[in-house]
């Protein structure tokens, strides 16, 4: 038996098997995506002119600006990620994707809940919790949705013919598990018949947005990198030891920080809140350390490639995270609660870390999984530099105009004088939005390329199948998967 | 390039070389978990569901509390005994050698009747006396005579429920009492005196 023959065919079984339900994951994902931006733009601009589109009220600030940032969350990352998920678990297995069918129906419920959820925003039937603002019929469909999808990863895991774990294997895993708790918990507490009075929803809110888009994002982007970097760079991970220990410790402790430290919640909370922040560098300098060693001196001309993208991602996941600790000590929080500055820190966290991720991640695999290359190659570089220099106008600005706003606030001003300080920075912003939004179109145009190629090709492949005779075909079903 | 194994041939798809975390990560997570510790000793009032920021434990805010009644009586009480008597009979009530008698489990300080007790911090006290199965000759100025009957009173209340005294509380009625029998300007009383006195 020739070992690397069995192996090549397997990974020709394992892209087969996951063409479709990547397709339904992607494709949303970057509609979704395109969506998402649109309506950050939208939301952006009425800070330069407040009568931008002010007689629609379906596209007032207040539903506006939430509905970017769960079309971004919801309809992108998570879907991709997922997406992403899926691909590298039946890799890291040696074996085809178990239950196929299933993602491909869950991706489908998945982009419904979206629709119905950013529909019910936009409407006026928002929750009013951050990251929860989904009404519940759609709150139901994500949920589903996504068991569905962890059920056909976790028996693909379950399945594996490749026995020994890989520290991708741990993070991913866990990310399986963290979103179903956290998203049940949140929304039986939150979004059910008999809610919590008072101050403890917002205590569930904080709970949930922490652990929501800072441990699921990190573990899944961390997850994906620790798989990316080193196959790209064509090394081994580096100190594994690092990983384990990273793992443990962001799990630990990440998951208590988020309650703000001027929250008007018995004093215990804030406290342990920001000593869990302070705990989370631990996490942070491992993962530091080990992409460091694993990227460093590695022989790869990226040049926009998805190796650009994934270590862009890790610095800006480092970044964001040294801003949300430092967010979370006493000293600095006086001054910054209330300012753009947590704005931009989620920002940094959603497109510049996780974003990015899954955009190098897709990038590395959409040519694989579909067996030719992307259509439009150069777009995907473009994407690449465009997005970089998008989200460090929009963030970095916003950071700026987080600090002076506070020290202005800080110092007595009046609350409008200190607002009209980050005027002038969130022009820059804008035009950083503007870009990414960009980037997002060159991105969506090659995947809805390479999707509509796809389509085209079964679709041909059925009409040659109905034209030919019929005893040329034995084998219709195999055919139509594979063109 | 095969799809497993894209660029090094000797890296396997699930290949990371097996090592424990270092020894320096662990030490600076203990120090971190130290110093959150601490932090957290010091700002969280220890999980009480009363305590808010800035405040960071019980004690402190009940300081500002408004108070009212015997605990407004008692608190006045340990402020004029931290003022006035606990120089020399000690903050904790156990008295200093060759100095003062202790007052905890007294037996001069928990008897029933207030009387004989009020007597002391009014008229002051002089010579020989037995506390605690103790002999103490010291001599004791009318330190009370000035104070107004209320905080006489509430200084008195103080100690006999300090300390794991459990005695009845004294009214400034009782110590307006004793004064006017007592008359004006008597002489310190000596322990025989004293124990001749009705309790």
């Amino acid at each position: 038996m020739n070992p690397t023959e069995n192996k090549s065919s397997c990974a020709n079984e394992i892209d087969a098997s996951l063409r479709v339900p990547l397709l339904a994951l992607f494709g949303g994902a970057a509609l979704w995506l395109v969506v998402g931006l649109v309506l950050g733009l939208i939301a952006g601009i009425k800070f330069h002119a407040p009568e931008f589109l002010s007689a629609c009220p379906l596209l007032t600030y207040g539903r506006v600006a939430p509905a970017a940032n769960d079309a971004i969350l919801y309809g992108f990352c998570i879907p991709a990620a997922l997406g992403v998920m899926l691909w590298i678990f039946a890799r890291l297995s040696q074996m085809p994707l178990a239950l196929p069918l299933v993602p491909v129906v869950a991706a489908n419920l998945w982009h419904l809940g979206v629709l119905v959820g950013l529909g019910g925003i936009l409407l006026g039937e928002s929750t009013g919790h951050p990251w929860l603002e989904f009404p519940r019929a759609a709150a139901v469909l994500l949920f589903a949705a996504f068991m569905l999808i962890a059920v056909s990863a976790a028996a693909t895991f379950g399945w594996r013919k490749e026995r020994t774990l890989y520290p991708s294997h741990w993070f991913m895993f866990a990310a399986l598990l963290w979103f179903p708790w956290i998203y049940s918990t949140a929304n039986l507490f939150l979004n059910s018949n008999k809610v919590p009075r008072g101050v403890v929803q917002s205590i569930i809110g904080w709970w949930f947005a922490n652990n929501l888009v800072f441990v699921w994002l990190a573990l899944v982007g961390v997850g994906i990198a620790f798989y990316l970097l080193p196959k790209i760079a064509g090394r081994a991970l580096a100190n594994s030891g690092y990983a384990q220990f990273a793992f443990l410790t962001l799990i630990l402790f990440g998951t208590w920080c988020g309650v703000p430290v001027g929250a008007p919640v018995p004093a215990w909370l804030p406290a342990l809140s920001s000593a869990a922040a302070a705990l989370t560098i631990v996490p942070l300098l491992a993962i530091l350390i080990i992409t460091i060693k694993t990227v460093c001196g590695a022989c790869v001309s990226c040049k926009g490639g998805p190796f650009c993208f994934v270590k862009f991602g890790m610095m800006s996941f480092i970044l964001s995270g040294i801003l949300y600790i430092s967010a979370a000590c006493p000293q600095y929080s006086r001054v910054l609660e209330f300012t753009w500055f947590g704005v931009a820190q989620t920002q940094l966290q959603l497109l510049g870390f996780a974003a990015m991720i899954l955009f190098g991640a897709i990038y590395e695999l959409l040519p694989q999984v579909m067996g030719k290359p992307l259509p439009f190659p150069k777009f995907a570089k473009a994407h690449f530099f465009i997005t970089m220099i998008g989200v460090l106008l929009f963030v970095v600005p916003l950071l700026i105009a987080g600090v002076e706003q506070g020290m202005k606030l800080h110092s007595g001003a009046a609350f409008a004088d200190a607002n009209a300080v980050a005027l002038k920075f969130l022009r820059v912003s804008t035009t950083g939005q503007l870009l990414v939004l960009l980037g997002a179109l060159l991105f969506a145009a090659n995947l809805l390329v390479m999707a509509i190629q796809w389509k085209l090709g079964v679709i041909k492949c059925v009409i040659a199948y109905i034209k030919s005779p019929l005893e040329a075909s034995e084998t219709p079903a195999t055919t139509e998967v594979k063109s | 390039m095969s799809a497993e194994n894209p660029a090094a041939p000797t890296v396997t798809e699930s290949a990371a070389p097996r090592s424990a975390a270092p020894m320096w990560i662990i030490v600076v997570t203990l120090l971190l978990l130290f110093l959150g510790g601490y932090y957290f000793d010091q700002h969280s009032g220890w999980f009480n569901a009363k305590v808010y920021a800035p405040y960071a434990n019980a004690e402190k805010l009940n300081s500002f509390q408004p108070q009212s009644g015997e605990t407004q009586r008692i608190a006045r009480g340990k402020f004029v005994y931290d003022s006035v008597c606990g120089i020399c009979h000690g903050a904790d009530g156990l008295g200093k050698p060759g100095q003062a008698p202790p007052l905890a489990a007294s037996e001069m300080v928990i008897c029933k009747g207030v009387s004989r007790l009020a007597h002391i911090p009014l008229a002051g006290l002089n010579g020989p006396i037995k506390v605690c199965g103790k002999d103490w000759s010291l001599s004791m100025a009318a330190m009370g005579a000035a104070l107004p009957d209320e905080d006489v009173a509430a200084v008195l209340t103080y100690i006999r429920t300090s300390w794991g005294n459990q005695a009845g509380p004294v009214t400034a009625d009782d110590v307006k009492k004793v004064r006017a029998d007592m008359g004006r300007n008597a002489p310190a009383l000596t322990g025989v005196q004293l124990l001749n006195l009705p309790e």
